[in-house]
């Protein structure tokens, strides 16, 4: 077998597939984006009938793979774990439908958290819609556990799912690759069955229905609840038990510190549903555990109710070795301070900052501006973002803001500023409430036609999707236009004066009209190798003597490639950074900043 | 053996980690590590914690790591929390690559650079280079003992 240098996600993509499963869907969300695209490459590579692409949200793809899993077929759905909030609603249901070909739900944590809004536990979603759930706590274990899951899903006729984390699913270790992938033709059965009957009373559930098949669903989980043992390692009368990640840090601190004889550890691989556990022989038991108290609550263990385990920040070795000083099983070592790092910004040329510095321009500091999930909630180091609650909030948040004065009485802008993605996510519902009650306020909608914070996947605006299929590309103002929205404008942010101009109009249509406004802003991400290809390319040059050293560049624009230089009070272009989009040219009270076009744009 | 490779997106801190751990593979040695890339893709920071021949997790606890492999000169003081064995390139060695090798080329160099200098690895270690790739290794170590 092979021996390879996978992420834990390559890992889950490989135990899916190789346990048959044939349709994978999902919406990107650090950490867990890179399952998909694995997925893809490896049935590329093998010549495997299936259909691997991405949905529009996550409730839409949880409601795919499950019809595909109640056809028979072995599915799966990939999301991080606010994800499975906005898949909350099939998930719950799921539960009670049952499964027929197996069905995993890939869902990924962040403790810490690293790049989300939440350190949410999904394991505690598992256990409130009562689905079983493996947790993996290496990158090997989640090849394996992908497989598992499966096959548990399968026999039980249940939904399961597999939970990582970032520390699994961007960790990387050699795994072996079993290379034996079953191509099989597929059978899929629905109204076909020889017993309809019965199961349409299943499928097309009714209240009362849905009693017996709450019954049928707690049957399952006793079921599983009796195969679910822990494993056990070392020998001490300290009990540790420990799921995920988290099991692979206290196993190593364990050895490192040379605890074998005082503590025994217990290894849980589905945390819910929990067995009975024998621990009256132990003198303390302790679950550690990231992020909530699952494992704790079932077995009514110490842990973080009553303090020993910090209730939010990753548990990392570091954290997992001043748990053990309260447990005084070590000695308290002398703490390192870690020095904060950079914080991160929009990258140099970005199509967003142009834009939203223009639209600051017209409506001002006093606007609210009401944010969303994407690279421009990075506005919010130059003042363009007030909020970020969720996907999709922006634009409700814009009603809600607007209604707010409006029932005061009160005058007040409000500008939603929302990606094309996330627009396409939950943005439009929103929307068309605003349309429906009226509602003055201005809709930013950034299209750079990529989802550009996860890594680039494609969106709806393409023709060909990320597995190579023909599709029909959908353009955000033909579904806008369908609204009958009276106000909507689309340009490109690098045309600053124009923006400036369309702008102004909307506003004073907003405030006359009194009704909602879209301007779309287009712009290729320039992180992109489309992107950056066809952007415009000037020789920018600071002219010294005109910078007044005011500082407007940086605080209200805030390009990486321009730094302010203290010792000379003026500031100086980074060339290692800049990609001479000119857009500082606009910026500029004293013109510092000038450009000469170098090279016409491509077409 | 525990190593963090530290730098800023568009440096090769990936690339370095990765031709890091496939030497390791082949030569039978277990390896597990952890990414952390900042949340803009420009300039954010990247860090690899990982662990060689031990371990189950590639996570490096503050100031236990073997070495650090810094490729940003400005993270020093945070390269620091993780152990006081700290490897860089100097400005000769990066002149040095991008005067002998092409722009793509230039990581395979550093490498070349870094294994000569350090020997915690081969030179043989990196057979599984192609060969464009292998050219420029080989200037990259044979600059070292020039
Ligand atoms: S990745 Fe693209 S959209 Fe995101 S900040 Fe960079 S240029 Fe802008
Ligand atoms: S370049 Fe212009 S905006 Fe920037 S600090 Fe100098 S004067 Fe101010
Ligand atoms: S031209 Fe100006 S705004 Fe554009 S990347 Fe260079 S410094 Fe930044």
């Amino acid at each position: 077998m092979p021996r390879l240098y996978l992420s834990g996600n390559e890992a889950i993509a490989y135990g899916l597939i190789q346990a048959g499963v044939r349709l994978i869907t999902g919406y990107p969300g650090t950490p867990s984006s890179e399952i998909i695209p694995a997925a893809q490459k490896i049935v590329k590579e093998r010549e495997i009938t299936s259909f691997i692409d991405w949905a529009i949200n996550e409730k839409v793809a949880y409601e795919i793979a499950h019809s595909v899993s109640l056809a028979g077929i072995k599915s799966a759905v990939t999301m991080k774990q606010v994800g499975l909030n906005v898949a909350m609603d099939p998930f719950m249901n799921s539960a009670y439908i049952g499964t027929e070909g197996g069905m995993v739900v890939v869902s990924v944590d962040d403790p810490g958290p690293h790049s989300s809004q939440t350190e949410q536990d999904s394991r505690f979603f598992a256990m409130a819609a009562k689905i079983p759930v493996f947790d993996i706590s290496n990158v090997r274990e989640a090849y394996e556990f992908a497989r598992k899951a499966i096959s548990l899903s399968q026999e039980y006729k249940i939904p399961v799912m597999l939970r990582s984390s970032t520390r699994v699913s961007h960790g990387r270790a050699d795994v072996e690759i079993d290379e034996q992938f079953s191509i099989e033709t597929l059978h899929p059965h629905f109204k076909t069955l020889k017993d309809w009957d019965k199961k349409l009373f299943r499928y097309a559930s009714t209240p009362k229905g849905r009693l017996s098949l709450h019954k049928e669903l707690n049957e399952k989980i006793e079921k599983i609840r009796l195969t679910n043992r822990p494993s056990f390692f070392f020998s001490g009368d300290m009990l540790i038990l420990s799921s995920g990640a988290v099991f692979s840090y206290i196993y190593e601190l364990i050895e490192e510190h040379g605890l074998e004889n005082r503590v025994t550890l217990a290894k849980i691989d589905m945390p819910y549903p929990l067995g009975n556990l024998e621990v009256s022989s132990f003198k303390r038991v302790i679950t550690i555990e990231e992020t909530y108290p699952v494992i704790e609550l079932q077995l009514n263990t110490e842990g973080r109710r009553n303090g020993i385990v910090p209730s939010e920040g990753e548990l990392t070795p570091d954290v997992c070795e001043k748990i053990f000083v309260k447990l005084n099983l070590i000695e308290p070592k002398k703490t390192i301070h870690v020095p904060p790092l950079k914080r991160p910004s929009l990258c140099p040329g970005c199509g967003h900052r142009i834009g939203l510095f223009a639209v600051k321009k017209v409506f001002g500091k006093k606007a609210i501006y009401a944010g969303d999930i994407g690279c421009y909630t990075l506005a919010l180091n130059f003042g363009v973002t007030d909020t970020i609650l969720c996907m999709g909030a922006s634009i409700s948040f814009g009603f809600g803001f607007k209604k707010a004065y409006q029932l005061a009485g009160k005058d007040q802008d409000v500008v939603s500023i929302i990606g094309d993605s996330t627009f396409f996510h939950t943005g439009i519902q929103p929307l068309l409430d605003a349309v429906h009650y009226k509602i003055p306020f201005l809709t930013v909608i950034l299209d750079n036609k990529t989802v550009a914070m996860t890594g680039n996947q494609k969106t709806l605006s393409d023709n060909v999707s990320s597995s190579g299929e023909s599709v029909t590309p959908i353009e955000i103002e033909s579904v806008i236009k369908g609204l009958g929205l009276e106000f909507l404008k689309v340009l490109d942010p690098y045309d600053y004066t124009e923006s400036v101009r369309v702008l102004k109009k909307a506003r004073t249509f907003i405030r006359e009209k009194s009704l909602p406004a879209v301007v779309i802003f287009r712009h290729l991400c320039v992180n992109t190798k489309e992107g950056i290809s066809s952007n415009p390319k000037y020789s920018v040059l600071l002219k010294k003597a005109l910078c007044k050293g005011c500082k407007l560049c940086i605080l209200e624009f805030e390009c990486p490639a321009i730094h302010f230089n203290e010792k000379e009070n003026s500031v100086e272009i980074d060339y290692t950074l800049c990609i001479g989009c000119g857009c500082c040219v606009h910026v500029c009270p004293t013109k510092a900043f000038t450009m000469d076009k170098i090279e016409e744009k491509k077409e | 053996m525990k190593l963090v490779v530290l730098g800023k997106g568009g440096q090769g801190v990936i690339f370095f980690s990765r031709m890091i751990a496939q030497a390791a593979i082949k030569k039978g040695l277990s390896v597990c590590s952890t990414e952390i890339k900042g949340m803009a893709k420009k300039g954010g920071t990247v860090e690899i914690q990982m662990k060689i021949g031990e371990g189950l997790c590639g996570l490096v606890k503050r100031g236990n790591a073997d070495m650090v492999i810094l490729l940003s000169n400005d993270l020093i003081d945070y390269a620091m929390t993780f152990g006081d064995r700290i490897f860089s390139f100097t400005e000769e060695d990066i002149k040095a690559a991008l005067s002998s090798v092409s722009m793509r080329q230039v990581n395979t160099f550093l490498l070349g650079v870094f294994v000569k200098k350090t020997s915690l690895f081969k030179c043989e270690d990196f057979s599984f280079l192609d060969e464009d790739n292998k050219k420029s290794f080989i200037k990259g170590c044979e600059y070292v003992q020039s």
